[in-house]
């Protein structure tokens, strides 16, 4: 399949071409620090659903795993051989192609109930697919997402669905640690896994809709959803009633549905502890964005399982998981984390790999990489202009843990306020979310409301001044934060 | 009107069959009259200054130039080194622009143009290729495919010396058919002529989507393009390339006649390129001097009329033979090239264009409707039944829903459009969403940008405009956020405003005249349908001054009084009459009824543009608006 004169050149940087059969897919993985650039010679391509422009050179980084796969082959064209590196002519493609054209017939039959077209048969048969994807660690749930998405919005009929992110530990177009919905209406291009869904609107003219992404975010403030349950399961029904009312509002763009990807602890296993939080978080998907399609990504059991709890009302539908798949390990994650986090203030600037002509015009993802640079602002402000909350306590064993009969000093919703002064407040190098201001109108407030604002932006404590009563935090752009409030997780910022 | 590069304001290629007329009337520059050059080194002055305002693909900057230079052709070896110190001046992406100027100048002008540019343009021309984007390369090859039979008497533009040099530069050790007709042809450059061939006739479908004849070509060259692609032996490269030729030829009855004046086309509605690309080797013989013999500003006419009797007689001589060896597909491929799409002659190709469009519009009663039955039933024939078992088994004609069904293709980010004229229309909105961006990038360098905040949930919520893929005409029935609704008619009132002009007085035209309010100086330009010069984004008072139209309004609209105002307006008062205009007693009105504060003034002009791009890039209203809240 490889073109035989790429192994006998190796010379600095070799263009090396590989030619791929139909419904194959090329796979690759990058070690830190390096990239590579691929450029599509002839014939069509996708990556993960987003196709690829023949003679446009596409830039991957930051320890990128992506597959260009292809229905009817093609000729690429690699910049440099990468660690990891081979062409797989078994792949899940059809299987989700054909998932997609059942979403699109939901699509056309809800947009036809809109429309006053004569319904063709009940009620639930004009209902727009709302899908849950489920599946266990490194099934590729986000892939099938992605994939589903990009399908969606390339189908030519100014489809919009809604992509929704309830997994904290994975950014996606914001930071990890919140959980967010936006709409997609262009395809979603891979470049780097710190931006792995698109990015978050900038002040940059971008190329792609996929960048200028206005999600609303809220913040749950942690990697793992075991951590506090209760407080993911309130923020998933706060984003779910924003979901539907924004379909409410828009009943055309209402047709073309819903996606969520979710966390993988959602499938763990019931052995492990995560158990009894998992099928409530599930539950409050399920009902919060109204599911009536389960995808359950590879998991025989998880399936049988999502068949009985549901299966008489939701159409669960088992789906095969790619051969592709790469096992992540923690310390990946973690750097994973850091990109994300690093890519929010700065953007996610790709140096092209070495030897790679000026005139080649190289693109993250179709973005041209110049774009990608962004300055944040960096202020000193006063303990007292801005209010941090934690929420629950600091570090908070789960309630089952303590002894029968005790109950918390510190609930798990309460807002704690956190005094940046006070020695180990942990405010130093916390990564805080900015609340929206909350309700202007004072009979609408309550006790709580911290828990359900959403999130206007990510600051960052990167030096705090104890004596003066002040600290330096770094915010995307220029902005006041006096009397404004922010929440804190557990998440820390380091500069890299 | 699209501006993207795709669909070039001007186009080199059709120039020589208009024959711009030089000194047409209502295209006369009063400025240039005005400021007279009369000694070589002020024209060079003035003409590189002008040159400085050919940033992009724009028609009348590119004709204005030049006529510029025709006028003033004794000089035409400074005009020639302005350019070309312009072209090595500039940064890549503002070069095409001037070699469109050196195509327009050498086709229509030519003498004593051509052999000036023909000693210089080769290396000039090398230089920039190797420093432009993939795009613009593409661009400058069509435009060197033109320069073959350019020049007068359908020969070389710039010599056959230059031709085939530019061209063994370009696509390797291919020459040129004069010179060794057996030689080795690069691929590439086939496949070069290919393409061109195959976008003109598309270009061509799109005026005209019910020519069928251009449907089958386009098919055939399709065809023919993947069996060059596949790899074929030279015999078939030199076979296909002959027929390519052929095809570009000019019909020698074209040749002398001259164009109907009512085909000539006003700006506005400039036909595609392709409607005349097989007149590009018409001789271009000097037009005579007489403004007479073509009306100023004639209407446009329905385009697809020209194509259809341009394509009369092309291609009468039959296809070359080809070698026995040749495998039948190729030659069978060559054998409908010839007889379907470019062998047939229109007998009345008037009546033949004209009964197009009324065919068209009776078979395209609801295109979009069409559309959409057609994607359902694409959707609906899999029959899949949404099950874990069905899934896997079935295979679906997935690579028809995602690819064949929408063969337009933005090349820029690979987005997909179907071919029929709402596709294309939706694929030119898009490009010219792309076009915009790129040249905010282009405005933007060097300026820091940051990740915005993100949007609070009531314009989260009532955020559709994101569903509407940059259309800014977006369904009227859609529920919009009022702040949306009212961001776009503040949008509408600006561009009203703008588009208000007053006309220059007589003999006023080199008058530099600032606004009172915002003292930047109005811009002047010629209204080629009044057949004046105005200025554009202006008011009369009624004292007689001149103001922007979008300054003043905004100092009417303000309703608080502030002493700031008064002092600024009376030191605009000032102004104005250093500048000329009668210090009348009657602006007082102006200035009792224009209360303002002062942040009104100054830059205001500058807000409002901003404003007005913001909106037209398609930026959700609703995030700016959340900047300006959380700021």
């Amino acid at each position: 399949m490889s073109s035989a004169a790429a192994k006998a050149a190796p010379a600095p940087s070799p263009p090396k071409e590989w030619t791929l059969e139909p419904e194959t897919e090329y796979r690759f993985e990058l070690d830190p620090g390096t990239s590579l650039a691929i450029k599509l010679v002839r014939g069509h391509a996708e990556v993960f659903g987003a196709e690829l422009a023949e003679g446009k050179t596409y830039l991957f980084a930051h320890e990128c795993k992506a597959a260009v796969f292809t229905y009817q082959g093609c000729t690429i064209e690699m910049s440099c051989i990468p660690s990891t590196e081979y062409v797989s002519d078994e792949t899940p493609m059809y299987p989700y192609a054909n998932v997609h054209i059942a979403l699109e017939k939901m699509r056309l039959l809800a947009r036809d109930a809109h429309h006053g077209s004569p319904p063709s048969g009940t009620e639930a048969d004009s209902e727009p697919p709302r899908v849950l994807v489920i599946g266990p660690e490194n099934a590729g749930k986000t892939t099938v997402c992605k994939t589903l998405a990009n399908y969606a919005v390339r189908a030519g009929q100014d489809w919009a669905p809604v992509y929704i992110n309830v997994d904290p530990g994975e950014g996606g177009w914001t930071v990890p640690g919140s959980i967010s919905a936006t709409s997609i209406s262009a395809p979603l291009t891979t470049a780097s896994p710190a931006h792995p869904l698109g990015n978050a609107a900038t002040s940059a003219p971008t190329t792609l809709t996929s960048n200028a992404l206005l999600p609303i975010v809220y913040w749950y403030g942690h990697s793992e959803t075991k951590r506090n349950p209760l407080l993911l399961d309130r923020q998933i029904r706060n984003l779910g009633e924003n979901v539907n009312e924004r379909h409410e509002v828009d009943a055309e763009g209402r047709a073309a549905g819903l996606i969520v990807d979710t966390p993988s602890s959602f499938a763990a296993s019931s052995s492990s502890s995560g158990a009894d939080h998992r099928l409530m978080l599930i539950r409050a998907c399920v009902d919060a964005f109204r599911i009536n399609v389960i995808l359950v990504v590879g998991h025989e059991k998880l399936n049988v399982e999502m068949q009985r709890t549901y299966g008489n009302r939701i159409n669960v539908v088992k789906i095969p998981k790619s051969g592709g798949v790469v096992d992540l390990d923690p310390p990946y994650r973690h750097r994973i984390h850091n990109y994300q986090l690093h890519a929010y203030f700065y953007g996610h600037p790709i140096n092209p790999p070495p030897g790679l002509p000026t005139s080649a015009n190289a693109t993250a993802g179709g973005e041209s990489a110049m774009e990608t640079n962004l300055s944040p602002s960096s202020s000193v402000i006063s303990f007292d202009d801005l209010t941090i909350y934690r929420i629950g306590e600091k570090s908070m064993a789960p309630s089952s843990a303590l002894p029968i009969g005790a109950t918390r000093s510190v609930s798990e919703m309460q807002p704690v306020k956190v005094d940046p002064a006070s020695p180990g407040s942990g405010v130093l190098n916390a990564m805080l979310a900015l609340l929206a201001p909350p309700n202007p109108d004072d009979n609408e407030r309550y006790d709580e409301e911290v828990l359900d604002l959403q999130v206007a932006g990510f600051l960052a404590v990167t030096s705090i001044d104890v004596p003066r009563r002040r600290m330096t935090v770094l915010s995307p752009g220029p902005g006041s934060f006096a009397g404004r409030t922010a929440i804190m997780g557990s998440f820390e910022w380091t500069e890299s | 009107m699209s501006m993207y590069s795709q669909v070039p304001a001007y186009q080199q290629t059709s120039y020589p069959v208009h024959g711009y007329p030089p000194q047409a009337p209502s295209y006369a520059y009063p400025s240039t009259s005005a400021i007279y050059p009369v000694d070589p080194s002020t024209f060079r002055r003035d003409y590189s200054a002008r040159l400085a305002e050919l940033t992009e693909n724009s028609r009348p900057v590119i004709q204005g130039l030049s006529l510029y230079a025709q006028d003033y052709s004794r000089w035409a070896d400074v005009a020639v080194s302005c350019i070309e110190s312009h072209i090595r001046r500039v940064p890549p992406w503002m070069k095409l622009p001037a070699f469109y100027l050196i195509d327009a100048i050498s086709k229509n002008v030519y003498e004593p143009f051509g052999p000036i540019f023909g000693s210089r343009v080769s290396p000039l021309f090398l230089e920039s290729y190797d420093q432009v984007d993939p795009s613009t390369r593409t661009k400058m090859e069509e435009m060197l495919l033109t320069w073959r039979n350019g020049g007068p008497n359908g020969r070389q533009l710039f010599g056959a010396g230059v031709q085939s040099a530019l061209e063994r530069q370009l696509w390797g050790s291919g020459a040129t058919p004069e010179t060794s007709r057996r030689d080795f042809i690069a691929k590439a450059q086939v496949l070069g002529e290919l393409n061109t061939t195959l976008n003109q006739t598309q270009q061509k479908l799109q005026i005209n989507p019910y020519d069928t004849e251009a449907r089958n070509t386009l098919a055939i060259l399709q065809q023919l393009r993947s069996v060059v692609e596949d790899g074929v032996s030279q015999q078939h490269l030199v076979e296909i390339r002959s027929e390519l030729h052929s095809l570009a030829r000019p019909p020698p009855l074209l040749s002398a006649a001259p164009v109907a004046p009512a085909l000539y086309p006003s700006a506005a509605t400039y036909p595609p390129p392709v409607s005349y690309s097989h007149d590009r080797g018409t001789p271009m013989p000097p037009v005579p001097h007489s403004g007479t013999s073509y009306p100023p500003a004639p209407k446009p006419v329905v385009p697809s009329s020209e194509p259809s009797s341009s394509y009369t007689g092309l291609l009468s001589a039959p296809a070359p033979s080809g070698p026995v060896a040749v495998p039948s597909n190729i030659s069978s491929l060559l054998d409908t090239l010839a007889k379907a799409g470019w062998g047939s002659s229109g007998g009345t190709p008037v009546g033949a264009g004209t009964t197009a469009p009324v065919s068209q519009a009776e078979a395209e009663a609801d295109p979009s409707r069409e559309a959409a039955r057609e994607y359902r039933e694409a959707i609906f024939s899999e029959n899949i039944k949404f099950t874990s078992t069905d899934i896997t088994k079935t295979k679906p004609n997935i690579v028809h829903i995602l690819y064949d069904r929408l063969p337009v293709q933005c090349k820029q980010c690979g987005i997909r459009f179907p071919d029929t004229t709402q596709g294309k229309k939706t694929m030119e909105s898009h490009l010219d969403v792309h076009f915009r961006q790129n040249r905010r990038a282009h405005q933007n360098l060097g300026r820091g940008h940051s990740r915005s905040w993100f949007v609070g949930v009531e314009d989260w919520v009532h955020d559709v405009s994101a569903s509407s893929k940059g259309k800014e005409s977006a369904d009227p029935s859609r529920p919009l956020n009022v702040k949306v609704v009212a961001a776009a008619e503040a949008a509408k009132r600006g561009a009203e405003l703008r588009a208000q002009s007053v006309v220059v007085p007589p003999g006023d035209e080199a008058k530099h005249i600032a606004c009172p309010i915002c003292k930047e100086t109005l811009k002047s330009e010629f209204n080629e349908d009044d057949e004046e010069w105005v200025w554009r984004n202006a008011v009369k008072a009624e004292d007689g001054r001149i103001f922007h139209a979008t300054c003043h309004a905004d100092a009417l609209s303000s309703l608080s009084t502030s002493t700031a105002l008064v002092a600024r307006l009376r030191q605009g008062l000032a102004d104005g009459s250093r500048s000329g205009t009668p210090d009348d007693p009657s602006s007082r009105v102006v200035k009792s009824k224009s209360p303002s504060p002062a942040s009104n003034l100054g830059k205001r002009k500058i807000d409002t543009d901003f404003t007005a791009v913001k909106v037209e890039d398609g930026t959700p209203p609703s995030k700016k608006l959340m900047l300006s809240a959380t700021a």
